[in-house]
């Protein structure tokens, strides 16, 4: 367990790379040599062309893929050497938003964001408490027994939202959350990711649209071929 | 685990059941046609096993004493079948004296039964005097023949037939030892059976109970490997559902236990239909044959039907567990399945 907690130096970057490189089984080098501190508290736009590494980078943040060489650390965790039976532990520090929403069908708002509580063991009086809340700091509170499939898609990327933000993470890892919304929607959305972020939550926001970017001025790191080339600390895209 | 949990994971499960109705019947169809295949096969064999061990109890072993008669009718045998052609004829009775013999009278006749009804292999031992043994050979004949038979007798001066015994076997596949030894025994004089017979009747219970046996593992191999190939398509239907309890941080044993209270619901589900489909097949089936067959002839379903529900109940649960841990792990150990699972 030891090995697993950062150093009190460390602890003030809630997500780090050290010389990280990532090669597929297929030979195809996703990200080489990245070395990158996400702080506490910052709100990252992630950029790039498709195959640029973005995915690998979200994947090794959030333990689905391990590095071939360097060290990560995530919230205390060091995940190179993070047993399968740890992985859990970490995912529960992070809440993560998918582009696709990923909402259980059968299951309606409620039950989708109860879902995630029901996983760390929440009693029915906490998740019946903290759903609502999140469901209204999203906007949906009115919505809690619709079914995904009666909502639209920015409502339904909200109740991802949702899910996400449930267990009081300390990050938010977003992986192209507008990418199947309409643009005003798109707004709305990292407009409550913002709001979010100046709770103190870290958002970790992968995405195409560079428009956007732009309008927010936020951290931004640009991956091209399987390297950080650009790391623009006040915002806007180079 | 917490209970909470448990209790939230049981009801997803059984949820579950309903929610994938259609791979729910699926799985119960593929279960209810190989449980009932299989309680076919158990039921024929054992019903076969039964009219077989009716018929090893009809093939009795004649034994005959060692008796006045014996030695009497016995030399004349001899001496008929040309072991002795210069002294044709009767026997004087007058003439053999009680040392030739060992069996002189009831008491030593049953003295004898009694050891035969001590050796291994020995279910029954009837003694049948020499005047039941008679009457049972007359009953045999038709009446002319018995009024020939009768007139042979009273020629001979009385009832040639030898003190005997009808001895029955437990278990006919060691009828050569079993027959051997009871030859063995002091004052048995000869014996007459069908050893042929039981031979037959042995190989073929052997046969029944080897196929049935086979027949029986088979069909038990292959419910599991179905009904847990059913699941694992049910687990690849519902990858979106595990990846998103993998990425929000659920642990294997969270990821398992709705699949397999699902697996373990719906195979006691198909275990309890089997249990009746049986029932009213086979109930229909003494119905059609009950014209051949006797009542006492075959076995009643209430001697099955603890037997059938344990065994379908086990393969049902087997299914279920090897479909959700093992199908399941297999899964849940690949990396790389949040993010790229549809």
């Amino acid at each position: 367990m030891q090995t697993d907690i950062l150093s009190t130096e460390k602890k003030a970057s809630v997500i780090e790379f050290i010389g990280v490189s990532k090669t597929y089984e297929n030979g195809t080098n996703a990200l080489e040599d990245v070395n990158i501190k996400i702080n506490k508290g910052e709100f990252v736009f992630v950029v790039g062309t498709s195959g640029a590494g973005k995915s690998t980078f979200m994947k090794l943040i959030m333990r689905e893929e391990k590095p071939n060489t360097g060290k990560i650390y995530v919230n205390g965790f060091e995940l190179s050497g993070l047993s399968r039976k740890k992985v859990p532990l970490l995912r529960r520090t992070m809440g993560i938003v998918f582009q696709d929403f990923r909402l259980i069908p059968n299951l309606n708002v409620f039950e989708n964001v109860a879902f995630a509580m029901h996983i760390v063991g929440a009693g029915n009086r906490d998740i019946r408490k903290n759903v609502s809340r999140v469901l209204n700091l999203v906007g949906l509170g009115k919505k809690a027994r619709c079914m995904p499939m009666e909502l639209s898609g920015g409502e339904q990327q909200r109740v991802g939202l949702a899910r996400a933000l449930v267990n009081r993470p300390s990050i938010i890892i977003a992986d192209e959350p507008t990418g199947n919304v309409d643009p005003n929607m798109s707004y709305e959305i990292v407009e409550l990711l913002t709001e979010i972020n100046n709770r103190g939550t870290t958002v970790l926001m992968v995405t195409h649209e560079h428009q956007l970017v732009r309008d927010f001025n936020k951290r931004v790191i640009m991956i091209e071929k399987g390297h950080i080339v650009a790391d623009n600390q006040d915002g806007g895209i180079v | 685990m917490k209970l909470q949990s448990l209790r939230y994971l049981t009801a997803s499960g059984l949820k579950n059941v309903w929610v994938n109705k259609f791979m729910t019947l699926a799985s119960v169809g593929t279960l209810i046609a190989c449980m009932s295949i299989i309680g076919m096969s158990i039921i024929l064999s054992d019903n076969v096993d039964k009219a077989l061990g009716s018929i090893e109890k009809e093939n009795v072993v004649m034994v005959y004493f060692n008796d006045l008669n014996s030695v009497l009718y016995g030399s004349q045998a001899e001496k008929f079948t040309g072991a002795d052609n210069s002294s044709a004829g009767y026997v004087d009775a007058s003439t053999i004296t009680e040392d030739q013999y060992l069996i002189h009278n009831e008491a030593e006749a049953r003295a004898v039964c009694d050891e035969i009804s001590e050796l291994d292999n020995i279910e029954s031992v009837e003694y049948i005097s020499k005047e039941q043994g008679l009457e049972g050979v007359l009953s045999t004949m038709n009446p002319a023949q018995a009024e020939y038979f009768t007139f042979l007798k009273d020629e001979i001066n009385g009832n040639p037939l030898s003190d005997g015994a009808r001895v029955t076997m437990t278990d006919l596949s060691l009828f050569s030892e079993t027959l051997q030894k009871i030859e063995s025994v002091e004052g048995v004089s000869s014996t007459q059976s069908h050893g042929d017979l039981a031979e037959k009747i042995s190989a073929i219970k052997r046969g029944v109970t080897v196929a049935g046996t086979w027949i029986v593992s088979i069909l038990i191999i292959i419910a599991l490997v179905i009904v847990s190939n059913t699941i694992r398509v049910t687990m690849y239907n519902r990858k979106l559902e595990i990846s998103i309890m993998k990425a929000v941080g659920a642990t294997d044993s969270f990821i398992r236990l709705p699949f397999l209270v699902e697996g373990v619901t719906i195979g006691v589900v198909s275990a309890l239909i089997s249990t009746g489909v049986l029932y009213f097949v086979y109930k229909a089936v003494l119905e059609t044959l009950k014209s051949v067959l006797s009542v006492g002839q075959v076995i009643p379903f209430a001697d099955f039907v603890l037997r059938l529900l344990l065994l379908f109940v086990f393969i049902g649960v087997l299914s279920g567990v090897i479909g959700s841990v093992i199908m399941i792990g297999r899964y849940l150990k690949k990396e790389g399945s949040e993010f790229s699972a549809l």
